[in-house]
């Protein structure tokens, strides 16, 4: 499982519409590779379109992605705050 | 000057507008087959341009080149053993990123490439603008804007492949290297293995394969690399558990100057069409009451529109019948032979035809406008109930019109163990031949009351496959968690080519099943429901039906109605064909005799073993195939006859029980 810190959750953990920094993706080679090729891997940043029960959807690098809750949770991110922030002031 | 042929393999990740470009490059010049030894299809073709003739193979689509799947590891070793002239790499437009990560692993395997921008229309709408030139000189190939759906860049694309292999053009790409941490790993690895490193294989690959931790790679070299010098590699692969991640950031450092370079994009914030469909069709309770609409339009269509046409088919086929009769002569043996075995049995799975254009159309133009892979999605819940996810739907969708392009279909999966469950519970799914003969029986039987029976049949019948999956994937396949990760591909308009290709396809697999193994069963059946003796009820299969007669009594089907059940295993519709002959009346009075022999019980008892026994054998060939072994594919037989008994028994009992008590009251 995904050592979570202060600021570093799991992808299920954001709501749609909010979004995240990859910070490190578990499990086993296969899965990372495979996660990877399609663009989910550390550094990258995603956006959670739909999280609502059943598979998440993510956009990442122009791709949607539908993806399991299981392999979802060993996606660890850091969330995004800003833009959520600078809409609220506005 | 007499240039040789050239080879070009067309590789790309999943909804690239691959097999687009594919049709247009080799047209009706196009080879299906399988790549030996595997159950991934195969596509070749040929693109002749001034007297050269360049093979193009369609290696499958993938998202990278590890061993994860058996379609990236079959596109891999086609390039190193194979050594291709030229590989054209379609990406898409819209999201080059993507694509990039794929050509950054083709690259390390030193056959030349080009870079295929395909559907820059789409891009263009999105605000995405991409700099060819400097795309090309950032990547060092050559890089080919292309619109594959409306024809443009094609041509320009074929002289790219001629330039690169005939050497006209200067070729050196950049590569990406495993991040700055980890190259002093690297050198140590290419160190020790270097030696033992021989072509076809790459030095500079098969390293990144090692620090990938590619197991198919790994392993061949264990076995290649003396102990002492291995275990030094295996230390020094433990000290750095984090390898994996240094090639992937090395590759996306390299994309990331690469976009930088060339990329720009405007609308970021433009809420995509995508966007806003999904908003509707993803969301559980809107999506899902719409997935059945969709699906009920589909039926409604294929049925509405391919029913009246098959009754006119099957009225050519008789008359047929009746026309070819008179050649036959006297031979009585000739004529079964012919009439009642090739044009009754195969023809009438021809008069299929229509309904199965129909509906593999319509299947085929939901795939490919986007929707199926939505459909897939907000199926995902339930699919987990019987230990598969939501990719299983669409080879499910497939089964009602023919389950055989359906167990085919099955290959879109990546596991095995997902894969086998899929192809164990098709048959569970009734096809339109079932349904055909499904609703004729129940229409004779029970009158007014037949539609309604026929949908709990059908309602039952999916129950049962959802119970099936439960069982099995507890049982018999060991649960075991496969990861859901599916593209979700952007909606487009549909390419009337890409769908026809696919129907042609589909359809064209189900002929040929009707045209061989169906035409000799058909023939087969008729011969043993008339030999010795010529009539029916002293054939061997008439004998055979009596004497396991015994086995009808717990279901209620006396032996006349075995038999048609067994029948129906040449194809389904037989079924009803052969219960007319049993009874001496023919199909047509199939309906007049059938309420009088048949009691309401027993009926139901036949119409639900008719929905659950073993599938037709055209469907049990596929399966076979498929599965790739006798294991899998015994069990499956296995389970579908107990299955059937005991579901026909249990309607059987439960439906003499309110006979039993209005008799006991009157």
């Amino acid at each position: 499982m995904v050592r979570m810190g202060i600021d570093i959750i799991s992808l299920i953990s954001l709501h749609e519409g909010e979004e995240g920094i990859i910070h490190s993706v578990t499990g086993g080679v296969g899965l990372i590779g495979r996660l990877a090729s399609m663009g989910l891997t550390s550094g990258m940043r995603v956006k959670v379109v739909r999280n609502i029960g059943g598979p998440l959807i993510v956009t990442t690098n122009g791709t949607r992605i539908a993806i399991g809750r299981g392999q979802s949770q060993k996606i660890a991110v850091r969330r995004l705050t800003a833009a959520k922030e600078e809409a609220a002031l506005r | 000057m007499a240039e040789k042929d050239l080879l070009v393999a067309l590789a790309g990740q999943p909804n690239v507008g691959k097999s687009t470009v594919f049709n247009i490059l080799t047209g009706l010049s196009q080879h299906v087959g399988n790549w030996p030894g595997k159950t991934v299809e195969k596509k070749e073709g040929l693109y002749v341009s001034d007297g050269t003739k360049i093979k193009i193979v369609d290696l499958p689509g993938s998202y990278s080149l590890t061993a994860y799947s058996e379609e990236e590891k079959i596109a891999r070793d086609f390039i190193i053993n194979e050594r291709p002239d030229a590989i054209v790499l379609i990406a898409n437009a819209s999201a080059v990123e993507r694509s990039l990560y794929l050509l950054s692993e083709f690259l390390l395997l030193k056959v030349p490439v080009i870079l295929a921008l395909n559907m820059m229309d789409v891009a263009e709408q999105q605000g995405i603008r991409i700099d060819v030139g400097r795309l090309e000189k950032y990547l060092g190939v050559p890089v080919i804007p292309m619109v594959a759906s409306k024809n443009k860049g094609i041509k320009v694309l074929i002289s790219a492949i001629f330039a690169l292999s005939g050497g006209e053009r200067e070729y050196t790409p950049s590569i990406a290297d495993v991040s700055e941490d980890h190259k002093e790993i690297f050198m140590e690895l290419a160190d020790i293995l270097e030696p033992y490193i021989d072509p076809p294989y790459l030095t500079r690959w098969t390293i990144t394969k090692i620090m990938e931790g590619d197991t198919d790679i790994t392993e061949k070299m264990s076995r290649l690399v003396p102990a002492d010098s291995w275990s030094r590699v295996q230390g020094l692969l433990l000290q750095h558990e984090d390898s994996l991640l240094a090639v992937v950031r090395g590759r996306y450092d390299w994309i990331e100057g690469a976009v930088r370079s060339a990329i720009s994009e405007f609308k970021r914030g433009q809420i995509l069409f995508t966007d806003r469909l999904d908003h509707i069709l993803t969301r559980p309770a809107l999506g899902i009451p719409i997935l059945l609409g969709v699906l009920g339009l589909v039926f409604l269509i294929t049925f509405g529109l391919g029913l009246p046409l098959q009754g006119f088919l099957e009225s050519i086929m008789n008359s047929l019948a009746t026309h070819v009769e008179p050649f036959l002569g006297q031979s009585f043996w000739l004529r079964g032979i012919i009439v009642d075995g090739v044009i009754g049995g195969a023809g009438t799975v021809l008069t299929f035809l229509p309904v199965l254009v129909f509906f593999f159309t319509a299947m085929a133009f939901l795939e490919d406008v986007g929707y199926m892979a939505r459909a897939a999605f907000v199926m995902d819940r339930f699919m987990h109930v019987i230990g598969l996810h939501g990719k299983s739907f669409l080879p499910f969708c497939l089964g009602f019109g023919c389950n055989v392009p359906a167990v085919m279909g099955a290959r879109i999966l990546e596991s095995g163990r997902t894969r086998l469950l899929t192809i164990f519970l098709t048959p569970f799914v009734p096809c339109t031949a079932k349904l055909a003969a499904v609703t004729l029986v129940a229409a004779a039987v029970f009158g007014n009351k037949a539609l309604l029976i026929s949908w709990a049949l059908v309602a039952g019948n999916i129950l049962l496959l959802g119970f099936s999956g439960m069982i099995a994937s507890r049982f018999i396949f060991k649960r075991k968690h496969t990861p859901f990760i599916m593209e979700l591909p952007f909606y487009h308009k549909p390419n009337l080519k890409t769908i026809g290709v696919v129907v042609w396809k589909r359809i064209t697999a189900f002929i040929k099943k009707a045209g061989t193994i169906i035409v000799l069963f058909s023939v087969l059946l008729w011969l043993f429901s008339h030999i010795p003796g010529g009539d029916i009820e002293s054939s061997i299969l008439g004998v055979t039906g009596r004497a396991i007669e015994p086995i009808g009594g717990p279901i209620g089907l006396d032996w006349k109605m075995i038999v048609a059940l067994l029948a129906g295993v040449a194809a389904k519709e037989n079924s009803v064909a052969a219960l007319g002959v049993l009874y001496g009346v023919g199909e047509e009075g199939v309906r007049g005799i059938l309420p009088g022999v048949m009691s309401h019980a027993s009926a139901l008892s036949f119409l639900v073993i008719l929905m659950l026994f073993i599938p037709c054998v055209a469907t049990l060939v596929v399966m076979k195939q498929e599965m790739g072994g006798w294991r899998w594919f015994l069990s499956s037989f296995v389970f579908m006859i107990i299955l059937s008994y005991l579901s026909g028994m249990v309607v059987y009992q439960l439906a003499q029980l309110p006979q039993l008590f209005l008799r006991n009251h009157k």
